[in-house]
């Protein structure tokens, strides 16, 4: 499977992955000049992190081995697919308990802002055909896609 | 143990005013800035341009250029000379209306509260007049000549008010400006695409603008508002949210233009419109003082007795004193008038009045304030707050403050009442400072900023410091505000101080802290350097003296810190000012500057480590001058 | 070699999962006295109408035929012979190699005389449960509901959309008691009782009447208040389910004993879920499956995350989510924080997180997990607690998972 490396030491906070991710996942939007930055619907499905120097860590969905938000699922709307390695949401599935939320350890997931219905998560663009669409668009390379 | 926190709000030197805030039913700055922390390295170091189609362009290792050539010192200096002339720019807009306000009073024989403050700029500016109304029309042409020059005429009163030694520093170095908006527009051509790529040419078209930003935008506007308004006087006067008592209509001011005030103060005593307001219900109008213009309402307080009760706070603390919910209109002229407002005064039916379009909010009712239509414009203004008043009171929640701020703080400082103050000589001051009892002075100045250290942190953190260190501290702008609210600019505050100027102030009943009023008065805080330099006959940059913005949050600042570097002071800043990508323009303002105006910058955002470097200059200097 | 398990919810599917993943050839039966597999935390939602049986599903379409498991449903497991390992179940047998307990619990009613076997009595734990409520719910007017938890809420939740206006009566004074505090409680109180709900509180149900058909009419608390009642809903509490392990030899308490493998007294024998005792969660259950099956598949595996205080809270569009202790101790520090309906809460003891609660927004908050219960001190990460991340952890490791550098 892929994997997004993050290099922290080059991130400096644009956060052109979050208007990326905002992007790849607005349908019908075929560049930033279609979002709406005030439309609480937008959401972004990473995100970064300050820690206590000030310093930005980029905090991207690992598509873990194991991962604990698949683990804590009670309606099977997050699973680990065996043939890709992704961890897919199925918010049609999804019946909201948010345990996901609770059991991901690096605190990766979010309710989405506006319903509150559904959990905002990497799916690592594939429906895109290609890398993930905030990969793309990082200006430092900070974040990068290798296969594991 | 339980600490309980309301709120996601950032932090404040003033504890109870950040109590206040985070237990507000609305949102305030305080709140917002959790949600921006994360910045755009990028724009953090000047190295974003956006100025042509081919951007937005970004400096980075793989990308060290942008598209049309220009490098990380271009993007830089192109970036800060933008914001140093539209900073420059706004203070110019006050010199200028501030003189046209006298010009106009004159013509129309109105009064000038001021005599012996026209006696002064006529002497200093060689000007004579048939009577004061003649002096003042001069006094105002000469000023409004000047600004209107274009920029290959240099402007002439530079000459006749900078320190000689500066001035002539200024000329050998090219930098003396020409017509003060001409530059403003020479900036922000310069900059324009594909023009300017000359970084060091475009930082020193910044010391030009700090050159007519600090003489006529500070020294200048501070002058004719003294002959307008009345000169400072010394007294001592509440602060804070205390200051605000229902039983009035209350008027929250914003800006930096006191003379825009002169009428409208006068009318709000007028005894038919008491009349009005007491049939409303109210026991009469006050004036709130908040931002700069609150500053300078309270240096001259002395002048307007009865409607002016104090100064509530500066920029950040606009916002809670309109959710004290007993401001019933907000009249605004310029800046820092915060968007942030907005939606409070929605809330709490505030009526939001704009008296200068230059400085339009969005819901404010644009009532233009012009000489000749003052009468009609403020009879306006004060029906429509009447009616304000009348709506919302009742219907509004009240949460007032009234143990916040204190009641005797020490105001009304300027060049002359200081000097007076002294015996009418600065040698008493040079004497504290030749022996070490005073070590030596620092300028704390600028803003109140929150994405740095939180609201007023540094500021009043590095004052308690400096003073700490024997150094007195002077100050101007919201850095007096922040002070002053929590109670360093109170005599009390001696206790403060280290044991030499602790001493002093005790003996004097003064406070550590000296509070100049207003950003403006940064020009009152030139005054006092070149003449006590004049006195001892060297030249400012020998001064031990040191200039802060450890807060400094808006271009009109970067204007000022220009200024400073012009006058060859050290310049300490707590954050950098959107240039450390450039490695050119780091090293022509924090060394370059140096063999140039002799000024230079420093940052650091650490209260005692700022403290330490102040000291070291200060000793420093104080070395070069033979002194203990 | 042959795997049984008995039980098809969290442990027993996720059992079921990992074997096949370890072992494409062993035999695996599932014997279930469900039906169907389904969530029996979306049972409520069965209840109000707004999910088929279909969608209570947790395992994809065709689950049991892809992963080549024999599924044995609706039948009861009656008792395991573990001399000659064969499980027997209603009307049949099943031989083991491995054998998986993993029957989870099964309602606890509390000793009120006339509660047991009235018709319109139910407790809310399977799927034949929620039916029976969901068929009388749509007739009944009065309806009473005994627990103040989780399941209780939930049943109330369903029957709100259904718009009926229940009481619930609990022994104790505030509602959801091991999943909130007092506070963060109180805002669904109210969203209830804006719907129509009555709780009464720190009441005692000491009787119930029926009439001559044997049906519950109404419900009497202690002060002799008497409630009319319609429908009784009992969501008192569970207890793991081990009655037919009587005579097994297998060592039980109040739940089936196991060791760190999940593995019981005897060989050959595992447990995992509710039935196990170590926890009553989702999240731990489906963990302890997988545990077990790899032991079973003869991959020695410890099961050591065992910590089990975590809930999350989802009524009325309002989300919590708490970690640990709600309330602290002599010597803690709690912060606590609220604004715009907005409510946090953190307990550290001498430096380590202890407890964490969030509720209105609960975005970002899984790393508190893992701070709690592994015990890491934070005091010395010199940030404030709501800014606290796993920014000051952060760590890659080679295959680019997170790894946490601080320690504790």
């Amino acid at each position: 499977m892929k994997r997004i490396f993050i290099d922290a030491d080059k991130c400096i906070g644009c956060k052109n992955c979050l208007v990326a991710c905002m992007q790849a996942h607005k349908p019908g939007t075929v560049s930033v000049f279609g979002l709406d930055f005030i439309d609480p619907a937008l959401e972004s499905r990473n995100k970064i992190l300050l820690d206590s120097r000030g310093k930005c860590i980029p905090l991207f969905c690992r598509h873990c081995d194991k991962p604990g938000c698949a683990t804590a699922c009670m309606s099977g709307a997050m699973v680990k697919e065996p043939e890709t390695g992704y961890v897919r949401y199925d918010s049609d599935r999804c019946a909201q308990c948010f345990m996901c939320v609770m059991n991901c350890p690096y605190g990766v997931l979010k309710p989405d802002r506006e319903t509150g219905t559904y959990v905002v998560k990497c799916d690592f663009c594939a429906d895109h055909n290609s890398e993930p669409s905030c990969v793309k668009m990082c200006p430092v390379k900070a974040i990068y896609v290798e296969e594991v | 143990m339980t600490q309980r926190y309301s709120c996601a709000v950032c932090p404040s030197a003033d504890k109870e005013l950040g109590a206040f805030i985070a237990d507000l039913p609305m949102e305030t700055s305080f709140h917002r800035v959790e949600s921006q922390e994360v910045k755009c390295g990028f724009g953090l170091t000047g190295v974003c341009c956006r100025l042509c189609a081919n951007g937005p362009c970004r400096i980075t290792p793989d990308s060290p250029k942008g598209i049309c050539g220009a490098n990380a010192d271009t993007l830089v200096a192109r970036n800060f000379l933008r914001a140093v002339s539209a900073g420059s720019g706004c203070y110019i807009h006050v010199i200028e209306n501030t003189a046209r306000n006298l010009k106009d009073t004159a013509l129309a024989k109105g009064e000038l509260k001021g005599k012996k403050a026209l006696e002064r700029l006529c002497d200093m500016l060689s000007i004579s007049g048939s009577d004061d109304y003649d002096k003042a029309v001069k006094v105002a042409d000469a000023v409004l000549c000047d600004i209107y020059k274009p920029d290959f005429e240099k402007m002439e009163l530079v000459k006749k008010i900078a320190y000689k030694p500066r001035y002539e520093v200024w000329e050998k170095l090219g930098i003396l400006p020409g017509g003060a908006k001409s530059e403003v527009f020479a900036g922000t051509v310069k900059t324009s695409t594909n023009l300017n790529s000359d970084p060091v040419d475009m930082l020193l078209h910044c010391l030009r603008l700090g050159i007519s930003t600090g003489i006529y935008g500070l020294a200048l506007t501070n002058l004719l508002n003294d002959v307008i308004q009345g000169e400072p006087e010394i007294r001592m006067a509440p602060v804070g949210l205390r200051v605000i008592d229902p039983d009035y209509i209350n008027i929250m001011l914003t800006g930096h233009q006191h003379s825009m005030f002169a009428h409208l103060q006068e009318r709000l005593k007028a005894e038919d419109v008491t009349k009005k307001v007491q049939t409303a219900g109210a026991k009469g109008f006050k004036l709130i003082g908040c931002t700069c213009v609150g500053q300078d309402f309270q240096l001259r307080g002395a002048h307007c007795t009865g409607v002016f009760d104090g100064h509530a706070g500066n920029n950040f603390t606009s916002e809670a004193v309109l959710a004290t919910g007993a401001i019933d209109a907000v009249v605004t002229e310029f800046n820092c008038t915060l968007p942030g407002i907005e939606p409070i005064c929605d809330e709490l039916k505030i009526k939001q009045i704009c008296i200068d379009s230059i400085a339009k909010k969005a819901n404010a009712d644009l009532k233009e304030f012009t000489y000749e239509t003052r009468e009609a414009v403020t009879n306006e203004i004060i029906d429509e707050i009447i009616a304000a008043y009348t709506g919302r009171r009742g219907a509004v929640p009240m949460n007032l403050l009234p143990e916040h701020g204190n009641d005797n703080t020490l105001t009304g400082l300027s060049e002359n009442t200081l000097k007076e103050f002294l015996g009418g000589t600065w040698q008493p001051l040079i004497d504290l400072i030749v022996s070490g009892q005073i070590k030596g002075l620092a300028a704390v100045v600028g803003c109140s900023s929150l994405a740095g250290s939180g609201h007023d942190v540094l500021t009043v953190e590095l004052t308690k410091e400096l003073i700490a260190r024997d150094i007195l501290v002077l100050t101007a702008g919201c850095s007096s505000g922040g002070i002053e609210n929590v109670g360093l600019m109170t005599p009390e505050a001696a206790e403060l101080a280290g044991p030499n100027l602790k001493a002093i102030c005790k003996q004097l009943g003064i406070p550590p802290v000296l509070n100049f009023g207003p950003c403006l008065a940064i020009g009152r805080l030139e005054i006092v350097a070149a003449e006590i330099a004049e006195a001892i006959g060297i030249d400012i940059p020998q001064l031990p003296l040191v200039i802060s913005a450890p807060q400094w949050l808006e271009e009109q600042a970067l204007a000022d810190g220009a200024f400073a570097l012009a006058l060859g002071l050290p310049l300490h800043l707590g954050t950098p000012p959107f240039v450390t990508g450039s490695p050119v323009a780091v090293q022509v303002l924090c060394e370059d500057m140096k063999s140039l105006t002799g000024g230079y910058v420093f940052i650091n955002n650490d209260a005692a480590e700022s403290a330490k470097l102040f000291e070291d200059i200060i000793v420093g200097k104080r070395r070069d001058l033979n002194l203990p | 070699m042959k795997h049984v398990i008995i039980g098809a919810s969290a442990a027993g599917i996720s059992a079921a999962k990992t074997i096949r993943k370890q072992r494409t050839d062993d035999e695996i039966v599932i014997i279930s006295k469900d039906d169907t597999v389904y969530s029996r935390c979306m049972l409520h939602k069965y209840i109000s109408g707004e999910r088929s049986v279909q969608d209570l599903s947790f395992v994809p379409e065709g689950f049991f035929k892809n992963s080549r498991i024999r599924h044995l449903a609706g039948v009861n497991a009656t008792g395991i012979d573990t001399a000659k390992k064969v499980v027997f179940f209603d009307g049949g047998q099943e031989l083991y190699d491995k054998l998986l307990i993993a029957t989870g619990a099964e309602s606890v009613y509390p000793p009120i005389d006339g509660l047991k076997g009235a018709e319109n009595v139910r407790a809310l734990r399977d799927l034949s449960d929620a039916k029976i409520i969901r068929e009388k719910a749509l007739a009944a007017d009065n309806i009473v509901i005994i627990g103040a938890g989780l399941v209780g809420l939930d049943a109330a939740y369903a029957l709100v959309e259904m718009g009926k206006k229940p009481i619930i009566v609990d022994l104790a004074e505030a509602i959801l008691p091991a999943n909130l505090d007092v506070r963060a409680a109180a805002a669904y109180k109210t969203e209830f009782e804006k719907a129509g709900c009555v709780f009464r509180l720190g009441v005692r149900v000491i009787g119930v009447i029926r009439d001559q058909n044997g049906l519950v009419t109404s419900v009497t608390l202690d002060g002799k208040e008497a409630l009319p009642c319609g429908l009784l809903i009992v969501a008192a509490g569970v207890r793991p389910a081990i009655g037919f392990l009587e005579n097994s030899g297998i060592a039980c308490t109040d739940s089936v004993t196991v060791n760190e493998y999940l593995e019981t007294s005897v060989p050959d024998v595992y447990a995992a879920g509710d039935v196990a005792g170590l926890s009553r969660n989702w999240p731990n259950a489906v963990k302890q499956g997988e545990i077990a099956a790899m032991n079973m598949c003869g991959v020695s595996t410890v099961y050591d995350d065992t910590f089990a205080l975590k809930n999350t809270v989802n009524f009325f569009g309002i989300l919590s989510l708490s970690f640990g202790e709600f309330v602290p101790a002599d010597g803690d520090i709690e912060y606590c924080r609220e604004s715009r309906g907005r409510y946090e809460k953190v307990i550290l003891r001498n430096g380590v997180p202890v407890g964490v609660i969030r509720q209105g927004d609960i975005s970002y908050s899984g790393f508190w997990q893992y701070l709690i219960k592994n015990k890491i001190n934070i005091a010395d990460i010199p940030i404030s607690v709501w800014k606290l991340s796993f920014a000051d952890s952060f760590g890659m490791a080679e295959n680019g998972e997170y790894e946490w550098t601080v320690r504790a």
